[in-house]
């Protein structure tokens, strides 16, 4: 048996499926920690010392503790370059940066405050603030859709697994019922979430997380 | 040689004071904000995004602070000891991600808050922003090889500290330097570069950006 290489913090349709995705995808040996988030788990000193900011997911790896689901995919692709993005010497890294760095602190943000848009400024406010973010994210994923359209290669797993999760909760977990998500406006997203879902670490993760068979092109 | 699309205290800060202290070749272009440049055709087609900064590279621009800082730590070889990458990464991730992410909530309500809403915006996005200084504190003490100079963590730290500072305007008293102990020492031993002094001198940041920070006054550009 091979020895565990990783061990991630996880819960079915959090933002572990990410990071779940990728490391199914590198073939590398980890275990995954269901976190019982319902009776506490987040809040305990054990967990706190894995992530401070008591959030899911964070994952244990032979140099300490990662949160942050961008920083465990970036530390992912450093220890095994050449997979979820191009590799560090390739001409094609400067653009798959930018768009990675774009879909995790722009789409990631604007998702959540689709799910929470009490977060933005209150209960009082919140549906006007999931309008606001609304119209912010359709036009953040225009800007990206426009982007890999016109550079079809950028789709890399970094990218495209991220993605793929975002856009699937923004559909599904959307506060507001009327402020969903509709992809139809993004044809080059909805290629490149068709193409994540015929891959085999999509169906694998999507069997352990129960998310269907179609978890990104009809979640 | 790198060409850094930039504006006075704007993001592209962090990359510059980076770039000197690394001592890598680069020049600066600016984007005058006052005439709208950053959204222009011209600009968005080096970051479609029309945020600033840019760098361009021999293999295309990057946008994006954190990619751009990514990207040239990559390059250049300018990573802490390799048991220290991963908590490298990780606070770079949270800096660009969560910290810097939640500093533009406070600078830019209007994107986020509706109308009548902004004091509660204000002060949850205040609150959070006091927590991740919290935490930097703690990685500070905890790391505090990854946040010296050269790399990537310092200037990007010390940025944030200077804007919380000073914007937006009126909206700055949830921020007390001296309530973070490990904080304020860094912004003082970054005053002190001469790599700090070039890039202040060039902006207009005055003579101590980070740790008592003045408004800039740039000889060219605009801030806003």
């Amino acid at each position: 048996m091979s020895k565990t290489l990783y061990r991630l913090h996880a819960a079915p349709d959090f933002a572990s499926t990410v990071p779940h995705l990728a490391l199914v995808r590198l073939g590398v040996p980890f275990e995954l920690a269901i976190v019982d988030f319902e009776s506490g788990a987040l809040d305990t000193p054990a967990y706190r010392a894995i992530n401070p900011l008591g959030l899911i997911p964070a994952m244990e790896t032979p140099d300490g503790p990662i949160f942050e689901t961008a920083a465990i995919l970036a530390y992912l692709d450093e220890r095994h370059p050449g997979v979820l993005g191009p590799r560090p010497e390739s001409g094609a890294r400067a653009a798959y940066l930018s768009w990675f760095f774009f879909v995790t602190n722009t789409i990631h943000p604007l998702t959540m405050l689709l799910v929470h848009p009490e977060r933005a400024a209150g209960e009082a406010a919140l549906a006007a603030a999931s309008r606001e973010v609304h119209a912010q994210l359709a036009d953040r994923l225009a800007q990206l859709d426009r982007a890999l359209a016109a550079n079809p290669s950028l789709g890399w797993p970094g990218i495209g697994f991220y993605l793929a999760v975002m856009v699937r909760w923004s559909r599904l977990f959307a506060a507001v019922p009327g402020d969903v998500i509709d992809p139809s406006p993004y044809p080059a997203i909805r290629a490149l979430l068709a193409a994540i879902e015929a891959t085999p670490e999509a169906q694998v993760v999507a069997q352990a997380e129960g998310l269907g068979s179609t978890p990104f092109t009809a979640p | 040689m790198y060409v850094l699309h930039y504006a006075p205290d704007n993001a592209s800060v962090i990359v510059r004071l980076f770039c000197e202290e690394a001592g890598l070749a680069y020049r600066t272009e600016l984007v005058d904000r006052s005439i709208g440049v950053h959204e222009s055709a011209g600009y968005r087609r080096l970051n479609p995004a029309g945020l600033i900064p840019a760098l361009e590279t021999p293999e295309g621009p990057i946008a994006e602070t954190g990619a751009i800082l990514l990207w040239l730590t990559d390059r250049h070889g300018l990573w802490p000891e390799p048991a220290l990458k991963g908590p490298f990464l990780q606070w770079l991730f949270f800096l660009s991600n969560t910290a810097h992410a939640d500093l533009r909530r406070l600078f830019y309500p209007a994107y986020y808050a509706p109308p009548g809403s902004e004091a509660v915006h204000h002060d949850m996005a205040a609150a959070r922003m006091q927590m991740h200084f919290g935490l930097i504190e703690r990685a500070l003490t905890e790391h505090p090889a990854i946040f010296a100079p050269p790399f990537a963590l310092a200037p990007y730290v010390a940025a944030l500290l200077r804007w919380s500072a000073l914007y937006p305007a009126g909206g700055t008293g949830w921020f007390a330097l001296n309530r973070w102990p490990a904080l304020l020492a860094l912004a003082v031993a970054m005053d002190a570069r001469p790599a700090t002094a070039r890039v202040a001198l060039a902006e207009g940041l005055g003579a101590r950006p980070f740790s008592t920070p003045v408004h800039a006054t740039p000889s060219e550009g605009s801030v806003l």
